[in-house]
């Protein structure tokens, strides 16, 4: 009896000691505990501004230029920038690593979701606690945050993604769209307003696959969808593709399979990822934002409500380094989107 | 005396996670805010519960790499029946626990009346399960749960003090260690649980002993499918969302969490007790690294560190119980 009793016994004492530990840990911690419920403005005041910086994973072109700016950011106003996020485009671990920034009492968060409603709880969590929260790249659920700092309108994202499908393979282009997860948010809404401006005003333009391609945020399996489409779709005349993976990915499908004068691709990416295949002419012309500017913009903006000097119903937000921003409701807009061709592709080095 | 001790894995475990505790405690300030860390545990229930007939599965010498797809498939079945057909919470709930006794049953009909090994079936069921979430709910992710179903992942048992700062416990947490008991008696007190270990330890002769292998195997899968219907019911409470992609690699970290509790992978010896402390171990690696602001990237490699000392030192503890008989 003894003997079965044994490892459930030890279990028990560890449980035990875990709590005495705690308790003991807890009585160094109580007097800042104390201040957090009524501190929330004066923590700002008195000790370094400490702001956590999350996209929607790490190790990619994008996320590493946007980091750069969120840094540059951090020093220029010297405040602590920590940025890391999921290895993978996983809702669920962002959701563990915010529930961890909010145990280290972080000012600011500044996320980019991979999912808008699995973050949003966590997020009311943090902003019941004072955290003031920045949405940046992709929206949560408008409620849980303070604001979200748009990279460019989504209406011009679409429509010069589609004036430059018109321009290349005709007003009467048929097309595909490869995105990264069917409920990516930001992906979606562009191809509604796409859908949109197309009826409007290239209604003679047909896209081959009402559900688009699926690309995970995964650059091979870009290749392997746009290969598969060329076979698929004989008649095909324009990819778009639409996450920062899926482009290069596509162009190379496309420069592999020598389909460039056939058809006509495009969308978002990195110029550094993109730059071979628009000097060899893979592809003329895509579109993005200044990725380092989104990074820089999205720190300065949570800085500023960390301060209390960026509130809701402001109108004008200048970042010194960044003119171009606007503010619509609580979203702060960093402006229009930069067409890259082969003339400009070089000045950029993200 | 401590030799004897020492040859106990749960011990060795338990000193492993007061050293992680200690450490993490030197290391940063907030890992002994114990409200903090009850409220991350409701990220391990899901893993958790899958780990307890993972560990039964495991110690027949089997594998079910489906759980993951079975829990998305699941909480894409509630979330489908709650918006689409406007079925009562409770009912979607009831019908993603099925789906999922059924989808492990599919799993033990075909392992042990077709008697394909375990890892080519789940495997298969693997993508099968996780292409009816795509299919069912057309990839679309599924969220607005009423209030009563967050109380799943989100709700709380009870709150007390310590040092006037309150600590909740959370009602997931609850559930998991019922599921820990419920796993812990029936592999220890019941003829389950010594037919499993009987069964993993030398099929051959089990089948001799009249053990009814296949009907076992059937049951044993078919309650890891029951698991994760279970599962998925807190999983896709506490992201409040339900997506086909979800629970990606869950059936991992349940798996990991079995073999560094000491159960063998090649069957035959199990310790459920010890998957709890795996799963404490892993969970409280990551929160700890987490909270030390130790970047994603460091973490998964240190995880993957760990999963490699544990394996060569259960091997090396096997062989030392071999020599010692």
């Amino acid at each position: 009896m003894m003997k079965k009793l044994f490892p459930w016994s030890i279990a028990g004492l560890g449980l035990a000691m875990v709590l005495a530990g705690c308790s003991g840990g807890g009585n160094g911690a109580a007097p800042d505990d104390g201040a957090s419920p009524a501190g929330d403005a004066g923590s700002a005041e008195g000790k370094e501004i400490k702001i956590g910086v999350m996209p929607k994973l790490v190790g990619i072109d994008y996320f590493n230029a946007a980091e750069k700016g969120a840094k540059a950011a951090g020093e220029a106003l010297g405040v602590t920038v920590d940025y890391d996020g999921p290895v993978e485009a996983d809702v669920t671990k962002q959701v563990q690593l915010i529930e961890t920034w909010i145990t280290r009492k972080y000012d600011a968060i500044c996320v980019a979701p991979n999912d808008p409603d699995a973050i949003s709880d966590v997020l009311n969590k943090a902003r019941k606690r004072g955290i003031k929260i920045i949405t940046w790249d992709t929206d949560s659920q408008p409620d849980a945050r303070d604001f979200f700092v748009n990279q460019a309108t989504s209406e011009g994202i679409a429509h010069s993604m589609m004036d430059i499908m018109a321009e290349g393979a005709g007003p009467e282009a048929k097309f595909i769209n490869i995105t990264g997860t069917l409920t990516a948010a930001n992906q979606n809404t562009w191809m509604d307003l796409m859908e949109t401006y197309r009826a409007e005003t290239y209604p003679g333009m047909v896209n081959l696959s009402e559900t688009p391609k699926e690309s995970g945020e995964d650059q091979a399996r870009a290749t392997q969808v746009a290969a598969d489409s060329l076979k698929t779709y004989p008649d095909l005349q324009g990819i778009f593709a639409l996450t920062s993976v899926a482009l290069p990915g596509a162009a190379e499908a496309l420069r592999k399979a020598g389909a460039a004068d056939k058809v006509v691709l495009t969308g978002l990416a990195t110029p550094k990822s993109m730059k071979e295949y628009v000097l060899d002419g893979t592809v003329d012309k895509f579109v993005l934002w200044n990725v380092p500017d989104l990074g820089y913009l999205t720190v300065h903006a949570a800085v500023a409500a960390v301060k209390g000097e960026l509130t809701e119903g402001a109108t004008t937000f200048n970042t010194g380094r960044i003119t171009t921003s606007r503010i619509e409701g609580s979203e702060i807009i960093l402006g229009d989107p930069l067409v890259f061709t082969k003339d400009n592709i070089e000045e950029f080095d993200y | 005396m401590i030799k004897k001790i020492l040859d106990k894995r749960e011990v060795v475990l338990f000193i492993v996670l007061c050293i992680l505790f200690t450490g993490f405690s030197m290391n940063t300030e907030y890992f002994l805010d114990l409200d903090s860390l009850l409220s991350y545990s409701r990220y391990w229930v899901a893993p958790g519960m899958l780990a307890i007939p993972m560990t039964f599965i495991i110690a027949t010498a089997g594998i079910d790499l489906s759980v993951g797809s079975i829990v998305a498939m699941c909480g894409i079945i509630l979330g489908v029946l709650y918006r689409d057909y406007q079925w009562p919470i409770a009912g979607a709930c009831a019908a993603a626990v099925l789906s999922g006794t059924a989808a492990g049953a599919v799993n033990g009909s075909v392992s042990s009346l077709l008697r394909i090994p375990p890892l080519v079936v789940t495997l298969a069921t693997m993508t099968l399960f996780r292409g009816v979430a795509f299919g069912i709910s057309k990839a679309d992710a599924i969220s607005n749960f009423p209030p009563a179903f967050k109380y799943l992942g989100h709700g709380d048992l009870f709150s007390f003090n310590l040092n006037g700062n309150p600590v909740f416990v959370p009602s997931a947490l609850g559930a998991l260690l019922v599921t820990v008991v419920i796993g812990a008696f029936i592999l220890r007190k019941t003829w389950i649980g010594r037919y499993t270990l009987a069964l993993g330890e030398n099929p051959v002769a089990a089948l001799y002993a009249a053990i009814p292998v296949h009907w076992l195997t059937f049951g044993i899968y078919t309650a890891c499918g029951f698991v994760g219907g279970v599962a998925s019911l807190f999983y896709t409470s506490v992201y409040g969302t339900a997506r086909a992609d979800a629970a990606m690699g869950l059936e991992l970290e349940a798996i990991a969490a079995v073999v560094i509790g000491g159960t063998r992978i090649s069957g035959g010896q199990a310790s459920v007790l010890g998957t709890l402390l795996g799963l404490l171990i892993i969970g409280i690696l990551k929160y700890g690294l987490d909270l030390s602001g130790v970047r994603s990237q460091y973490v998964v490699i240190i995880v993957g560190v760990l999963l490699i000392v544990t394996a060569v030192f259960n091997e090396w503890m096997a062989r030392r119980a071999g020599e010692s008989k």
